[in-house]
């Protein structure tokens, strides 16, 4: 118990640095120098030091979207098995309510922009409302992927101790689509290239940054910290898939672990650096290839287990 | 059934009352209000206490003297009870001050004339015990609330709506005969309790038809034409009755009908849940493509009976595969959402209604801003749209939690049942994406921002009768999603009653689930306590300062500017095209400098549409060609009716 809340409170911690290793993968590509490792600590210190300006538009709703983001974060990450351990809360059925508590997190982050009464908000609102539908779809089809397998609704039973390896064992190649699946899912749900450009200048073609364009101080500090939070949630489930091997608590287990988030980051920061944002429209059909890709890889199952 | 009896008298005397007082308005109303409040509280209290003491209680009347007219209450009827009485007391005190602006007085008379007659006839329905009974409280539940529709009856939209609700619900009702006549001529009796001994293909047959007769009772895709115009039509506290209640009469009548065959086939579950799936994504696709805030509502109780019917699917399911638990799983997640959707769908409609009635307006684009002044509306619906989403702590995710639950066990199982599986948690993934894109548009558009129109300025929020029937409802919604056991017992028990043959239900398991419920709950609610005291911490004697909304560079922005929902809700319904076909009239804009121009747009319901255009114009046409039987000649029509009986004498 101790322990897991140990390592909570650091993949808290470490969040930040990770997404800063996607800003310097990005920077070497594009022949800069790029930020230092730890600008997002940088960057949130200063945001928490600051003052807020609210718009007069808007609510008390404004100020819960970067407190019910951050929350649900927080709480999602409690019940994520990291490195292979055992998560602080677990129980049946615990990634229903992970999921749909992370739609909580949207409800608030939604309904914050749309405080705002500024069209450009209202545009990135009704975007963000729109692709997790589609990753929702995938996310629940690689469930029953995984249900099939082992029969239980649990995160732990997927990603602790050798839990994850024995999901290879069972099926093999088809996990390798789930891991794809996966990857796409986290560029969706994380706003990245090719879904969505963090770091593009025009409102227009946002959809998470144009969401929060009028948060500001700590608030926004909040809604940064969530973000990172996500995207380390959902590069952990990914880094264990592809590096399921089971070490006990020593510190190997640790240092593959921490191999495997790097290369997911790294991974993220390559897809940004090589490839462009696809257009809206197309946007839908990219995220639909990893339901499609979840979709055959539980087809092919069907007769490995029978 | 003493008490039951007593508090339906009681309920009918508050009725008759309003009548009789029609010209003191505020006496008539505190009177109805009053004796409505009582009877169904008394009504409730007898439905729990049913639920509590498990036991058969039945009576039986003569009636026309052929006819038994027979009630009996079990643990399935004595929950629906639980629902109708519960909602239409917190209806009734919430009409108390909706009713304030009406100016004619009898016409508020009458509403609570029908208005108590309805309750008492849909809780007539669920206790009814043949099939006489059973279709006369049918026919009045049908007739009164077709009254209530037609409330505004000056206005040709809402004559329209009614004309549309009498035509579907006595279709359905012909279904109903259909299927009950069916088992008549099987058994030779108005019970019951024989239907269980029909054959096989005669049982598929009337459950079929049943299904029909009370899925559009329910609003079905797409037998729910009716339900986006109906409930519209009626005022606010009837449109919560008809949304949050009513409809359920028809899942009660498909569930009875279920356990009465006693026929445990796959065909049964897959139907259910097929229709269930449909109805589900179908219905909030077109929720989402409304701009009349209640007609969107309406739209969403076709969605939430699908999420129902995908439930009692599983539960079939699990039943003709010889899986208990998933059949308990689904059958009480379907049972639990119907109790959860009578609370927070009546809310919302509520709180619609109060926005109604101080804007005059139900139209989303037109509103704006309205969170700022109507504080505890505005709380109330926003707590209603995240519990009907499903979203954790709320009741709405209580029992979607347990329909997943039972899906995944079906996900184990083999062939058609392990894709009919699948295919009810894709689509109840689906269904909550949808939903919560559909809910942040109310809220975001009409309650968020900036108000619109003139209509949305400087609005308050008056009525305690109506804030108190809303704060209630919303704090059930809450305490439900933290605290599930407190009513799960309810559920559980009508579902242990049902006979569905696989023995006794182990309450454990539920217990267990319920508990876990409640432990994320407060752990989500501990760290968002936690995060706002770090927020706190940090905006310690920090300067705030207020200004307008960044306009990107823009320093003249208005209004106007404002996302609108059809904007809002345009790019997911390009992706349903083809089952929301759209329709636009603008003019072309030409010339450097446009002048004015104006933009529509509405969404299409593919089973309106082709419901016209398969069965209301090839009847029009065949009814105008026989227009010359309608000749106006006395004689003749004399000659018809010699006619039809001679016809009969062959038969006889």
């Amino acid at each position: 118990m101790i322990e897991s809340i140990i390592l909570w409170l650091l993949a808290v911690l470490v969040a930040p640095f990770f997404s800063g290793v996607i800003l310097k993968v990005k920077a070497f590509f594009g022949g800069k120098k790029g930020p230092p490792l730890l600008i997002n600590y940088y960057t949130l210190i200063k945001l928490f030091k600051k003052g807020s300006v609210y718009s007069t538009s808007t609510t008390v709703m404004f100020k819960l979207g970067p407190i019910i983001s951050l929350g649900t974060a927080l709480v999602v990450l409690m019940f994520l098995p990291i490195a292979g351990q055992d998560p602080i809360f677990s129980f049946k059925g615990d990634i229903l309510f992970i999921l749909y508590l992370m739609g909580l997190g949207r409800f608030f982050v939604i309904a914050a922009a749309m405080d705002t009464a500024s069209p450009f908000e209202g545009m990135g609102a009704a975007r963000e409302a729109y692709f997790p539908i589609i990753c929702e779809a995938t996310t629940f089809m690689i469930l029953i992927f995984f249900y099939r397998l082992t029969g239980e609704l649990q995160l732990s039973a997927y990603f602790t101790e050798g839990n994850t390896i024995e999901l290879w064992n069972l099926t093999g190649a088809p996990l390798l689509f789930v891991v794809i699946a996966f990857f796409i899912i986290l560029l969706t749900e994380n706003s990245r290239v090719p879904v969505d450009d963090p770091a593009t200048h025009l409102e227009l073609t946002m959809i998470h940054e144009v969401m929060v364009l009028d948060h500001s101080g700590p608030d926004f500090g909040l809604i940064e910290l969530g973000s990172f939070c996500k995207l380390f949630f959902y590069s952990t489930i990914v880094s264990r898939l592809i590096f399921p091997f089971d070490f006990g608590s020593s510190a190997i287990g640790f240092f593959v672990f921490i191999a495997g988030l790097i290369i997911v980051y790294v991974a993220v920061g390559v897809t940004e650096s090589v490839i462009a944002r696809y257009r809206m429209d197309k946007v839908p059909q990219f995220v639909l290839t990893s339901f499609a890709l979840a979709f055959f890889a539980t087809i092919i199952t069907l007769e490995f287990i029978k | 059934m003493g008490h039951f009896f007593l508090s339906i008298l009681i309920i009918l005397f508050g009725g008759f009352l309003s009548l009789v007082l029609a010209r003191q308005v505020k006496l008539m109303r505190f009177t109805a209000v009053f004796f409505l409040s009582i009877g169904c509280f008394l009504g409730l209290m007898d439905a729990v206490l049913k639920l509590i003491q498990p036991g058969i209680a039945g009576a039986s009347f003569r009636y026309l003297n052929v006819f038994s007219l027979a009630f009996k209450m079990d643990e399935l009827s004595g929950f629906f009870l639980v629902i109708i009485f519960a909602i239409c007391l917190i209806a009734a005190i919430y009409s108390f001050h909706y009713m304030e602006n009406s100016r004619n007085s009898l016409r508020t008379a009458v509403n609570y004339f029908f208005f108590s007659i309805l309750i008492a006839s849909m809780a007539l329905v669920v206790t009814a015990a043949n099939m006489i009974t059973f279709m006369l409280s049918w026919e009045i539940m049908s007739l009164s609330s077709f009254f209530l529709v037609i409330y505004k009856h000056h206005s040709a939209e809402s004559r329209k709506a009614g004309y549309l609700y009498f035509i579907f619900s006595h279709v359905g009702a012909m279904f109903i005969f259909a299927a009950f006549g069916i088992v008549y001529g099987y058994t030779g009796s108005f019970g019951f309790e024989d239907m269980g001994s029909l054959p096989e293909t005669a049982k598929i047959l009337v459950f079929i038809f049943s299904f029909i007769g009370f899925g559009s009772k329910a609003g079905v895709f797409p037998f729910h034409v009716w339900l986006p115009h109906a409930h519209p039509a009626a005022p606010s506290h009837i449109s919560a009755v008809m949304s949050g209640v009513m409809i359920k009469t028809g899942i009660y009548g498909i569930i009875k009908m279920y356990i009465l065959l006693n026929l445990h086939t796959a065909l049964f579950g897959n139907i259910v849940l097929f229709a269930g799936v449909i109805s589900g994504i179908l219905g909030i696709v077109y929720a989402l493509g409304q701009q009349d805030l209640k007609r969107l509502l309406a739209y969403s109780s076709v969605e939430n009976i699908g999420i129902i019917l995908i439930g009692l699917g599983v539960g079939m399911i699990g039943v003709s595969s010889k899986n208990p638990l998933m059949a308990v799983l689904g059958f009480t997640g379907g049972f639990l959402h119907i109790l959860n959707h009578s609370i927070f769908k009546s809310l919302l409609f509520m709180g619609a209604g109060m926005v109604l009635h101080k804007t005059g307006t139900r139209s989303i684009d037109a509103l704006g801003g309205l969170l700022k002044n109507m504080k505890i509306t505005g709380l109330s619906v926003i707590i209603g749209s995240l519990a009907i989403c499903g979203l954790p702590p709320f009741n709405g995710f209580v029992g979607e939690f347990f329909i997943y639950i039972g899906g995944f066990k079906g996900v184990a199982l083999d062939k058609s049942a392990f894709v009919m599986s699948c295919f009810a948690i894709i689509s109840l993934a689906v269904i909550g994406g949808l939903a919560l894109a559909c809910f942040t548009k109310v809220i975001g558009i009409a309650f968020q921002g900036e108000p619109r129109t003139d209509a949305a300025v400087n609005i308050d929020e008056k009525g305690p009768s109506m804030l108190f029937a809303m704060s209630i409802l919303a704090c059930a919604c809450v305490i439900i999603g933290i605290f599930p056991k407190l009513i799960l017992w309810m559920p559980v028990k009508a579902v242990s009653a049902l006979g569905l043959g696989i023995g006794r239900v182990p309450p454990e398991p539920f217990g267990q689930m319920a508990g876990n419920i409640t432990l994320a709950a407060t752990i989500f609610l501990v760290s968002v306590l936690l995060v706002t005291a770090i927020r706190w911490f940090f905006y310690r004697n920090k300067t705030i300062t207020r200004s307008g909304t960044w306009g990107c560079g823009f320093t003249q922005p208005t209004v106007k500017m404002q996302y609108t929902g059809s904007s809002y809700a345009s790019f997911i319904l390009d992706f349903f095209r083809p089952a929301a076909p759209l329709d636009e009239d603008h003019p072309k804009i030409t010339g450097r400098f446009p002048l004015n121009t104006y933009y529509t747009s509405h969404v299409n319901d593919i089973a309106e549409l082709h419901m016209k255009r398969v069965i209301v114009n090839p009847i029009l046409f065949l009814f105008d060609k026989l227009r010359w039987i309608q000749h106006g000649d006395i004689h003749l029509y004399i000659g018809y009716i010699l006619l039809a009986i001679i016809l009969l004498l062959f038969f006889i």
